[in-house]
């Protein structure tokens, strides 16, 4: 059909037959009943976007504050227009916040998809004991993350563990201040969520390589490739969509990093290691300046939209070859 | 040494060592979890690598047991510690959090699925939800819940917990109905079916281990939960999460062995869920992008 259409040819007659449906064609009824189905949960939606932003787009326009003692729904009788928005884009920590959780993701699902590729390469031959080094090896993701900011609390006390065991390998005893020193405490945030997020990195990589079929790797054996052509020519070329797609997945949730770096440091020291996410949540419960919290979340709901349509390509691309 | 044994042997290493430092914290948050309090919180900085003579008394001592100063020193007198009530708030939350997630979420599945029904945009709409940082949408909530007087209730958070986590019963449920072919539910409706009959009858036996799947990854989700419950609750609800990070001793400032034992119990339940759905595990976390 296409190439009728291509060469600019209009079909004589009944020749060409439509493509059998897959589906056949919804009625009436079945069509309301779709309706009904979907609706609680485009209810839910409602609730939880418009609202949420129709509301963050009123108080985000004035200067209203819970302690201000008027009700939000009043908050017009303290309009400012942009004055927040103004505030936001020129405040030095919010900004610093946005660049420093950039980083933090950037550096993160670096070293995750350095360490998991890496795993998931070993991890393709069998070998004994695989199932439960697997297993094993998932257990840092499985543990919630208030009990991993617990742990790294731990870990990273001037005299714990980890400072025990930097002071064995290096010249030295170690007391590196993890947790106040504002150079080291951006590192600490970061480490956590390496730890606890490798593991979903190796297992979605895993299951790529795993993919990567045995003909096309014999077939280059034929040929007389070395492991690294391999890896370049067959493994790597096949594995794009899906490292692209765990890449995506876990940028966008280290973008939203909150549980373990409040626990870990609660920002600080002063806003050495805040991220977007507590620099909002200090802002709000600290400061109750709620009106300058909603331009703040206006902000950063928009720019992760715009990250978003693009970020979700490659995923709805997949579906769609898969369907 | 062959060629092949080294490196054999060279892949070993690798695996150990990087199992060895991901496994580290692990192994120390249980080791503390029973350890003496000489031991979690020396005084002289010693580290102590092995527990001494484990002990349970941190476990007693979250549940409301007295305090145990083997040290000697009168270090723990403060106010007796009991986690019962968070952690039966947890499970009551995020239990019928996931029993909310899971009507709402199969039922828009469905209606994708079968129905083709909600357009283009409802997918990509639920899938955008999960993009935002929890915080940014959790104030105006958090508004709502105030002038509902749902703030700091058990319905509040059920409600939310439903909401936040129904996107991802969408989307894994939406994957595994679209692997029932179509007809099946025809003939249950051609053999005198109604829509639901057929459902209920035909479809539902047919995704039985999907929805379980689906079922404990939300509940896994839920039950992680700290933030929300944090900002919509925490004063009279307290779930178990916020109560770990609430325990502060009164004296020493520090509960690291009672916070580790409960660190501990907090665990177990997502530990052994995940390795029950492990096989599902990658799907839940991608929406279903990839299938293993």
């Amino acid at each position: 059909m296409s190439t009728v259409e291509e060469t600019g040819l209009t079909a004589p007659g009944p020749a060409v037959e439509p493509p059998a449906p897959r589906q056949s064609p919804l009625d009436a009824a079945e069509r309301k009943l779709g309706r009904l189905l979907v609706a609680p949960g485009q209810l839910l939606l409602v609730l939880l976007v418009a609202f949420p932003i129709v509301m963050e787009i009123y108080i985000s326009l004035t200067a209203w504050t819970p302690t201000g003692g008027s009700n939000w729904y009043v908050a017009y009788r303290d309009w400012i227009w942009f004055d927040n928005f103004i505030e936001g884009l020129t405040s030095e920590s919010f900004l610093s916040a946005v660049v420093r959780t950039v980083l933090i993701t950037i550096v993160a699902v670096g070293i995750q998809f350095v360490i998991g590729f890496l795993l998931a390469l070993l991890f393709v031959e069998k070998f004994p004991g695989r199932r439960i080094a697997t297993i094993l090896f998932l257990l840092p993701m499985m543990i919630i993350p208030a009990v991993s900011g617990f742990i790294w609390f731990l870990l990273l006390q001037t005299d714990g563990p980890i400072n025990k065991m930097l002071s064995f390998v290096a010249p030295g005893d170690i007391r590196w201040q993890w947790l106040s020193d504002p150079s080291f405490a951006p590192v600490a945030v970061t480490i956590v969520d390496i730890w606890q997020w490798t593991p979903l990195m190796f297992l979605i990589l895993l299951s790529g390589v795993m993919a990567v079929p045995e003909d096309q790797l014999n077939a280059a054996n034929i040929l007389g490739a070395s492991y690294w052509q391999k890896l370049r020519h067959v493994i790597l070329p096949i594995m794009t969509p899906i490292i692209i797609i765990a890449l995506i997945i876990r940028a966008m949730e280290a973008f939203k990093i909150f549980d373990a770096a409040w626990l870990l440091t609660q920002g600080g020291p002063g806003e050495a290691s805040s991220t977007i996410s507590v620099h909002l949540y200090r802002q709000a419960f600290i400061n109750s300046q709620w009106s300058y919290v909603a331009a703040l979340a206006i902000v950063v709901m928009i720019g992760v939209s715009i990250a978003a349509a693009q970020a979700i390509k490659p995923i709805e691309r997949r579906q769609a070859a898969e369907a | 040494m062959s060629a092949k044994t080294l490196r054999t042997t060279a892949r070993t290493v690798v695996i150990a060592l990087i199992l060895a430092l991901f496994l580290f914290p692990v192994y120390w948050m249980i080791t503390m979890a029973f350890k003496p309090q000489p031991q979690w919180a020396p005084t002289t900085g010693e580290t102590y690598w092995f527990p001494e003579s484990p002990t349970f008394g941190n476990f007693k001592r979250i549940f409301g047991g007295e305090p145990t100063d083997e040290s000697g020193l009168g270090f723990l007198t403060s106010t007796p510690i009991d986690a019962t009530d968070s952690i039966i708030t947890s499970l009551i939350v995020a239990g019928l959090g996931t029993v909310l997630a899971l009507l709402v979420g199969i039922s828009t599945a469905y209606g994708i699925s079968r129905f083709r029904a909600g357009g283009k945009l409802l997918p990509f709409a639920i899938l955008q939800l999960r993009m935002f940082p929890p915080i940014a949408v959790i104030i105006p909530i958090l508004f709502l819940w105030t002038y509902l007087q749902l703030n700091d209730t058990y319905w509040g958070l059920i409600l939310i917990y439903g909401a936040v986590t129904f996107p991802f019963v969408v989307w894994l449920m939406r994957s595994f109905f679209d692997e029932i072919p179509r007809e099946i539910a025809e003939a249950a409706i051609v053999d005198g079916c109604s829509n639901f009959g057929a459902f209920r009858k035909a479809i539902l036996p047919l995704v039985k281990g999907g929805l379980a799947t689906t079922a404990l990854f939300v509940f896994i989700l839920n039950w992680s939960d700290y933030l929300i419950a944090l900002v919509l609750a925490g004063s009279r609800v307290i779930t178990a999460p916020v109560f770990l990070s609430q325990i502060r001793s009164a004296s020493t400032g520090v509960e690291f062995g009672s916070q580790a034992a409960l660190a501990l119990i907090l665990i177990l339940p997502p530990v052994i869920l995940a390795i029950a759905i492990q096989k599902h595990l990658v799907r839940g976390l991608t929406f279903g992008a990839i299938k293993r």
